[in-house]
């Protein structure tokens, strides 16, 4: 398999002396479907910032690729979403801003009108396209940040939250066009329902910064002390089924656990 | 931040986040819509800079005129216009007010002990009227073209990329800089409750000051940060909007020539 990203002893601290990841290793191959979650500020938005090369790591580093340890390098095959859509949109018009990254990083035209058509259609945003983005309510901003990524499409995803403020509907188109996108997904979140739909991998960050554990979806979404250690809890399904099931048995999505009811009843 | 000066400074962020804010419009049929933006870039920037050269306030009030009849003829209501552009110039007009009486001349009225000079009005009122018509000539540009068309005119035009970089980013940052101020504010207001007397409102903008402007930063490097993660590193390139350069830009390019050549020569005649 090839790597895409492999980080070594990445770790950094912010300028007033607050350590947000330590001495992270990590490996993505090409394909893989991975979340990354962890509590509220142990350090997901800054490992996300820092594989994507947008901040400068004190110290480690990420080779990209298995070429290069310089981001802008790869620029165009690295789609990072930041958290929150505020400082991802920044163009006067929502057009504007979902074409930005296709005119900066070169696709041809026709390409990027195609693209901007068509997932402005998919994420509902045809009737947005030449508003200004602040003007969009906080879903509809959402909505237009993924929009933006996806635009260029890169191989490599790096989501943070790419479901914040989305109400149930485009929530599914989301976790639909993530789920197609053929290349690496990588998605960042403290909550975790959607993780099963979504991820194979998980990785979770412990409070301080460090990875906790890195295991497949199965393992670590029903380990609940391992969760509990970290600030989470399983997902709803998973907590409505533990003690009844196997841990192997325990149902992770809606329409597993669905099946396991009809089954019973 | 309640009270007269939180309403004053709503009232005024309000407004100048509108000035630098894009509009449907540029997509509204109109004259200014339908010409190529290279070209509205360069009439425009033309009779901005005709107005701003002249020194006499008829020419200023004939650009203004002229601004007028452009706003009308791409379906840009006045008031829409006035609104955006007001802010600047009256502000501006603060500024040079005491050349009112600093400037020496025929005594006009006397106020206070002060004499205001009719030399010093005619300078405070040509100041404001050509300020304000060269920042409504470029809200009608920005209102009637995409902003990044006008990104791409510059690079057509090859305009050095360092420089279409800086408009760019300042355009950008400029309005990050009012949407902060605006949440800011909002965010205040949401949290205090009844009228405070001027002292403490005067207190609070100062603490208000301190914080706006580690926000703005922050926000800045955040957005910073949004850029680059779409390749905001590379010299700026959005897609182009040319249009087929007829008739009618020639017209435009042709009338903004005109209305700076007489302009200067009025000017510079003795
Ligand atoms: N600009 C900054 N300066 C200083 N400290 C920061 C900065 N940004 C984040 N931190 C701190 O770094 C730590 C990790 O923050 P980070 O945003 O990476 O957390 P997170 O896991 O993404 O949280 P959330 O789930 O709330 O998004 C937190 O303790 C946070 O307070
Ligand atoms: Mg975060």
């Amino acid at each position: 398999m090839d790597t895409v990203i492999d980080a070594r002893g990445l770790t950094h601290a912010y300028p007033d002396g607050t350590t947000a990841i330590s001495d992270v290793d990590l490996t993505i191959e090409r394909g893989e479907r991975v979340a990354v979650v962890g509590a509220n500020g142990s350090g997901k938005s800054t490992l996300q910032l820092a594989l994507g090369g947008l901040v400068a790591p004190t110290a480690g580093e990420v080779t990209y690729f298995g070429e290069t340890t310089d981001a802008e390098a790869v620029r165009e095959r690295l789609g990072v979403l930041l958290q929150d859509p505020n400082d991802y949109l920044f163009n006067t018009t929502v057009r504007e801003d979902i074409e930005y990254g296709p005119a900066q990083l070169g696709l041809p035209r026709e390409r990027a009108e195609r693209r901007v058509a068509s997932l402005a259609d998919e994420l509902g945003l045809t009737d947005l396209l030449d508003r200004p983005p602040f003007r969009l309510s906080g879903g509809e901003k959402q909505r237009a940040a993924v929009a933006s990524v996806l635009a260029f499409d890169p191989d490599v995803l790096l989501l943070d939250e790419p479901f914040g403020a989305v109400d149930a509907h485009y929530r599914a188109r989301i976790r639909d066009l993530v789920r197609d996108h053929d290349g690496t997904v990588v998605v960042f979140t403290p909550s975790l329902d959607a993780v099963p739909e979504i991820a194979e991998r998980v990785l979770v960050v412990d409070r301080d910064g460090s990875i906790a554990a890195d295991a497949s979806a199965r393992a670590v979404l029903t380990d609940g002390d391992l969760l509990a250690d970290v600030g989470l809890r399983p997902p709803t399904t998973v907590r409505v089924f533990a003690g009844l099931l196997d841990d192997s048995d325990v149902p992770l999505t809606v329409p597993e656990a669905r099946e396991r009811l009809r089954d019973a009843l | 931040m309640s009270g007269v000066l939180g309403r004053s400074v709503e009232t005024i962020t309000g407004a100048l986040r509108a000035l630098f804010a894009a509009e449907q419009l540029a997509t509204a049929d109109g004259f200014l819509q339908r010409r190529d933006p290279r070209v509205s870039l360069c009439a425009i920037t033309a009779l901005a800079l005709g107005v701003v050269l002249t020194r006499t306030l008829g020419v200023a009030l004939c650009f203004a005129a002229l601004t007028a009849g452009l706003a009308r003829l791409s379906a840009v209501p006045l008031r829409r216009l006035l609104a955006r552009s007001a802010v600047v110039p009256l502000v501006s007009a603060l500024v040079v007010l005491p050349q009112a009486i600093l400037l020496p001349g025929d005594a006009l009225v006397r106020l206070f002990g002060v004499t205001v000079t009719e030399a010093g009005v005619a300078y405070v009122l040509l100041f404001t009227v050509r300020v304000g018509v060269g920042v409504a000539l470029l809200s009608l540009l920005v209102l009637t073209t995409p902003f990044s068309a006008l990104v791409a005119a510059l690079r057509e035009l090859r305009v050095p990329v360092p420089l279409v970089w800086v408009v760019a980013v300042t355009y950008r940052y400029l309005f990050l800089f009012f949407d902060e101020l605006q949440r800011l504010v909002l965010a205040r207001n949401s949290r205090t409750t009844g009228e405070t007397g001027l002292r403490d409102g005067w207190r609070d903008a100062r603490r208000i000051a301190g914080t706006f402007v580690l926000r703005t930063l922050d926000r800045g490097e955040r957005v910073g940060r949004g850029m680059r993660a779409r390749g905001g590193s590379r010299p700026p390139s959005p897609y182009g909007r040319s249009r087929r350069v007829g008739v009618a830009d020639y017209a435009l390019l042709a009338l903004a020539a005109v209305a700076v050549v007489v302009s200067g020569v009025i000017r510079w005649t003795p």
